[in-house]
């Protein structure tokens, strides 16, 4: 292949595919890279892909019989633990079962691959349907660069030529470091590890269990308990047949607080699934999949210095665009959207015959004039909220308390429910605590 | 009936690796392990690594294999000492991870 592309994707996951799908779409000639033997085959999430972006990517997915995801959600949860109790905001509602859905569940070894079908499907359809093409099982170890200007890619002895590169490699974002514009080293503070297990029931009662009907879903977010002492959270999603257990750690906070020849990191996703609320959701099922994956945190100090250069744009977690405002997890559809904004910006720099960072440029505004950037600037706060050492221990050890008092009925008088209330603030924090937390807490969300 | 708790060996028995069967395949992730046993304050790799790749023996000494590797990247960025060196897997000579459901 002599010839030259007008672009190369690098990463088949929900950044890559998408800005595939669009470049497909508008007629364009690319080469989209994998390294994985499928596309999915090296992605791990949560996951849920939040808000309503797949339906105008894939506009049918949701009529498909056996699309690539897996449940849609209707049904969120979040949940405060203590040692021995569980005390959750719960949220169900018809309104989440019109269309377009506003989150789907998915499972990224068999959702990416299925995404890659569809893109395959475009690039069919598309002008270049004998010379675009999606490649797997190959490693981009270099992008090429001529003058300052990226101009192709690298892989193993053969080289790959055109005239942008569309990162869309990950957290671990190997090439965004290698063209510059991020560090060498990325230190530990802005990230975490994800650990998961896909934990395998009888559909019916998994359905039962968490009262789901036809391909409904439930997320559960969990505080407190969960995490033993580490700054996170717990999650819990429901698949298809199985559901979606794990924890995010704070990478920082596990360095500091744990210690060699100690608990590591997997003895805390045994010690959440011991707690009585989450054993009672898991009672009978199998784990088949035990997985785990660094995730960025959407702090911004993480990202890279510019999304992009001479010839080159970055995408997706490979540009740190993820965020954990505490409402939910977003990453994948901040993938999709970032994805397709930069084909975008390909597919007017080819109008103009102009690759250059100054054409390319295009692709930060329009990220900026999106909900991508706009909700992460908005709720940078609540990012860093979200470190706050209370809500990890006493937060949900004050609200548990609270709950048990509230919830037990004896024979004998009870206290007053503001009586109740005093008596958790008093064993837990005090007032001050409280009111200063609760501040900190109002300006960031 | 409750779960059984897992050990991290019966946890890494449901993954499945690429180039599973090859009897020797190219290490992607380079561990200075002098740096870990002599200068590094904290060894937090072998704690934070997911899968276990770093252990250490009971004289203390850290130890490294990339053959359980699922790829994640926390060591590449727990380690503050310059010690990991860390690529992709070669798909053709090296190992990495394949995931069934990710």
């Amino acid at each position: 292949m002599d010839e030259k592309f007008d672009c190369i994707v690098i990463g088949g996951g929900v950044a890559g595919l998408s800005a595939a799908m669009t470049l497909a779409r508008n007629n364009m000639k690319f080469l989209l890279i994998e390294r994985g033997e499928f596309s999915g085959s090296k992605n791990v999430s949560g996951g849920v892909l939040w808000g309503d972006g797949l339906a105008s990517l894939v506009p049918d997915y949701q009529d498909e019989e056996d699309g690539g995801w897996e449940r849609f959600i209707n049904h969120r949860r979040l949940t405060f633990m203590d040692g021995q109790s569980a005390f959750s905001i719960d949220f169900k509602s018809d309104h989440f079962e019109e269309k377009p859905y506003k989150g789907v569940i998915v499972l990224r070894a068999k959702f990416d691959n299925w995404l890659a079908g569809k893109v395959q499907e475009a690039i069919d359809a598309s002008d270049y349907a004998e010379d675009s093409f999606i490649a797997t099982s190959i490693l981009v170890e270099e992008v090429l660069m001529e003058n300052g200007k990226a101009v192709g890619i690298r892989a193993g002895e053969e080289k790959f030529h055109a005239d942008c590169v569309i990162l869309a490699e990950g957290v671990n974002n190997l090439l965004t470091r290698q063209v510059g514009l991020q560090d060498q080293y990325v230190p530990a503070d802005y990230l975490a590890t994800g650990v998961k297990e896909i934990i395998r029931f009888d559909r019916k009662v998994l359905e039962d269990r968490f009262q789901l009907d036809g391909l409904s879903g439930m997320s559960n977010e969990f505080l407190g308990f969960a995490t033993d002492g580490i700054e996170g959270g717990g999650f819990l999603y429901t698949n298809r047949d199985s559901i979606s257990l794990g924890l995010v750690l704070g990478m920082k906070s596990m360095r500091e607080k744990m210690k060699p020849n100690d608990r590591k990191i997997y003895d805390i996703l045994t010690h959440f699934k011991q707690h009585p609320a989450v054993k009672d959701m898991i009672r009978g099922g199998e784990v088949v999949e035990y997985s785990g994956h660094a995730v960025s945190t959407g702090d911004m100090r993480v990202m890279p210095k510019e999304v992009y250069a001479d010839g080159v744009l970055i995408a997706g977690e490979a540009a740190n665009l993820l965020m954990n405002s505490g409402k939910a997890i977003q990453g994948m559809d901040y993938a999709l959207h970032s994805g397709v904004l930069a084909a975008e910006a390909v597919i007017d720099a080819k109008k103009k015959g102009d690759f250059s960072a100054a054409s390319l440029k295009q692709y930060r505004e329009a990220l900026e004039d999106s909900f991508v950037m706009k909700d992460m600037r908005n709720f940078q706060k609540a990012v860093h909220f979200l470190h706050s050492e209370q809500l990890f221990g006493m937060v949900p050890n004050l609200v548990c308390d609270f709950g048990r008092q509230f919830f037990t009925i004896e024979n004998k008088p009870t206290p007053k429910t503001g009586k109740m209330l005093s008596n958790a603030v008093k064993r837990h924090s005090s007032y001050t605590e409280l009111l200063k937390l609760g501040i900190k807490g109002a300006r960031a969300l | 009936m409750s779960m059984k708790k897992m050990s991290i060996a019966e946890r890494l028995g449901t993954v499945s690796y690429v180039n599973q069967g090859k009897s020797e395949a190219k290490p992607h992730i380079l561990v200075d392990t002098d740096i870990c046993n002599h200068t590094c304050p904290h060894k937090a790799t072998t704690y934070v690594c997911p899968a276990n790749c770093y252990t250490i023996d009971e004289a203390g000494k850290v130890h490294f294999q990339f053959e359980d590797c699922i790829e994640c990247g926390t060591c590449m960025y727990a380690c503050d000492q310059n010690a990991v060196t860390w690529h992709y897997p070669d798909p053709e000579s090296g190992r990495g991870v394949k995931w069934n459901f990710g």
